[in-house]
């Protein structure tokens, strides 16, 4: 067995491990045999039935492929831009969210928590919509990490501007939203993310030799046969609907997607394939732990995820600075 | 031998500044043709019209015809045109840690469908094209740590494994010490597939090619053999310098036998400088 299909392997089974270590904790005090007996379908009664069933396996499961997803997003993104520091936060996505949420919160009072998500995700396909007709006015792929960063502040300060003047509850309901969490989320969100994530990686995977040409420069890539504009539409499109579906329910949780990929390039390899499948095992290893962290740090009180993977990365994002600086 | 790529009356022009002007000219099946001639010539936007790589520009209007194998050259896919032209740019950087194999690999491409695996014949295609470059030894070596001279191989590489009919090759010498100019182009001259290349430095030229183009100001001045082309009337025009070229007969011991050129400064013509390579 070669080095590659170990440690992918090696992968698999901490994704397996982190998904069962997801179950075992939170607040109801349940025995790992208890957690065992009930994902066996062997609940001792209706409420383990129900904290299991209803609570942690929902949890569990969204982190896994919100982590994937997000993950997956930056890995792309990186390889299609060339550019190490990209990350699907990056290009406004977050922000256009916010901005759909605080207009459906404070337009639509009780009822927002419904449409919620279909607005942040409306908001999100708004940004990167507007980031990539700024790519395309520009002709030039290096400065859409630039134009993303541009728009991010400019619906920001839009979305700061309603909510000062806005009901406080909304602001509020706002606020928490974009600290991003996994608290409120359902079985339903899990097939949702978990649809969008197979179209993704299977356009990935159809595509990974493609994505590989971008890596030596687009006229490379050309020579090769690759239709570099469509190819990088397509690409953007894919991450900025899988980050979006994600920040839809989770709200928004950063830097993931800048992370994990610079981990797998370390311990797998630089090419999609590689890049792609180890982004996924380890993004949603690595979210499985960020929620365990967030709901078992503190006591009877629970640490939004965005704010924790915002913290570990943004030193991260320091840390790879410092390191392409010391490199080239 | 069969015309495999015919240029005709060929002109392109970018915001309405004309690059090339009228260009002609046919490629024969196996020639090792070199384009020549001073900066701003025309000699990259030249292969950039023959592989097509212009159809996205939307300042650039071309006009004239290249026809593939008898086919109009628009006629082909961006997919079909890879399978026919392979290119070796003058310089590549590789983002993030490529090795060697990852970059040999991307010429399988153009051959793949898209959920194909790599399979033995891949494998053993890409094995062949690293042993041809002498780089079998080097295959997990990041890209960015080798040399100029051996990313060019491995560039080359990946232009074998891509199996196209024709290597067109941007300035191949460029950054290249004098050992490793020699080197790949004698690697090119051996590779028995169609080869189209800008080169700067006449004397590698007249080493290297059968068949030389000369360009200036986006005008096809000269096309024949190098000793039909580098004449001292018409480098003397071209490059505007004053120009010595020593024909040498053909000689079974000699590894060059197109003819030596030695350009001097006008002013100063006491202090000749030479800029060719002298063999002997």
């Amino acid at each position: 067995m070669n080095k590659v299909a170990f440690t992918l392997i090696a992968l698999l089974v901490l994704t397996l491990v982190s998904a069962i270590a997801g179950l075992h904790f939170g607040p109801a005090d349940l025995s790992s045999n208890q957690v065992v007996q009930c994902v066996l379908g062997n609940c001792e009664n209706q409420i383990n039935k129900m904290v299991i069933e209803q609570v942690r396996i929902p949890r569990v499961l969204v982190a896994l492929v919100a982590g994937m997803g997000l993950a997956i997003a930056g890995a792309i993104l990186q390889n299609t831009t060339r550019n190490p520091l990209a990350d699907p936060y990056l290009f406004g996505i977050v922000s256009g969210a916010g901005l759909g949420a605080t207009i459906a919160s404070l337009t639509l009072g009780e009822q927002s928590a419904i449409a919620l998500p279909l607005a942040a995700f409306l908001g999100a396909l708004f940004a990167i919509t507007i980031v990539l007709f700024i790519a395309k006015v520009l002709q030039r792929m290096e400065q859409l990490l630039l134009a993303g960063v541009a728009v991010s502040f400019m619906l920001g300060s839009l979305t700061q501007f309603i909510l000062y003047f806005g009901e406080p509850f909304a602001t509020n309901r706002v606020i928490f939203w974009l600290m991003g969490s996994l608290s409120r989320v359902e079985m339903s969100n899990f097939y949702v993310i978990a649809s969008v994530l197979l179209v993704a990686m299977i356009t990935i995977i159809a595509l990974h030799r493609h994505i590989d040409a971008l890596l030596l420069g687009d006229e490379s890539a050309a020579s090769l046969g690759v239709n570099v504009d469509k190819l990088r539409l397509l690409m953007l499109g894919l991450c900025a609907a899988l980050t979006a579906t994600i920040v839809a329910y989770c709200g928004g949780i950063g830097f993931v997607g800048l992370m994990i990929p610079h981990v797998v390039r370390q311990i797998i390899g630089v090419t999609t394939l590689k890049l792609v499948i180890g982004s996924a095992l380890i993004g949603g290893s690595f979210l499985i732990w960020v929620d365990i962290i967030a709901r078992s740090a503190l006591a009877n009180a629970e640490i939004p995820v965005g704010i924790i993977t915002s913290a570990l990365g943004s030193i991260f994002f320091l840390f790879i600075m410092v390191r392409t600086r010391s490199t080239n | 031998m069969p015309i495999q790529l015919q240029v005709d009356q060929l002109s392109w022009s970018i915001n309405n500044t004309s690059i090339l002007k009228n260009i002609s000219f046919n490629v024969n099946k196996g020639e090792v043709i070199g384009i020549i001639g001073p900066n701003g010539a025309g000699k990259t936007s030249l292969l950039r019209c023959i592989t097509n790589q212009q159809q996205n520009n939307r300042a650039a209007t071309l006009s004239g015809s290249i026809f593939l194998n008898n086919k109009k050259i628009t006629g082909y896919s961006t997919k079909q045109l890879a399978q026919h032209f392979s290119l070796v740019a003058q310089k590549a950087e590789a983002i993030f840690s490529l090795t060697v194999i990852d970059i040999v690999k991307m010429g399988l491409l153009p051959h793949k469908g898209l959920f194909a695996l790599n399979d033995d014949h891949d494998k053993a295609q890409i094995t062949h094209a690293l042993i041809k470059v002498g780089l079998a030894q080097a295959k997990n070596m990041t890209f960015n740590q080798l040399s100029g001279g051996e990313q060019q191989r491995v560039l080359i590489a990946r232009a074998l494994v891509q199996q196209a009919k024709i290597l067109i090759l941007d300035e191949p010498t460029n950054h290249l010490d004098v050992y490793y100019q020699h080197q790949i182009l004698d690697l090119v001259q051996h590779l028995n597939v169609t080869v189209i290349m800008t080169v700067h430095d006449l004397n590698l030229a007249s080493q290297y090619c059968q068949r030389l183009l000369l360009l200036n100001q986006g005008q096809l001045v000269a096309d024949g053999s190098p000793v039909d082309v580098l004449t001292e009337s018409q480098l003397s025009s071209v490059f505007k310098l004053p120009c010595q070229v020593e024909q040498r007969a053909t000689d079974h011991d000699s590894v060059s036998q197109g003819p030596r050129i030695f350009f001097s400064l006008p002013q100063k013509q006491e202090s000749t400088i030479n800029v060719g390579i002298h063999n002997e």
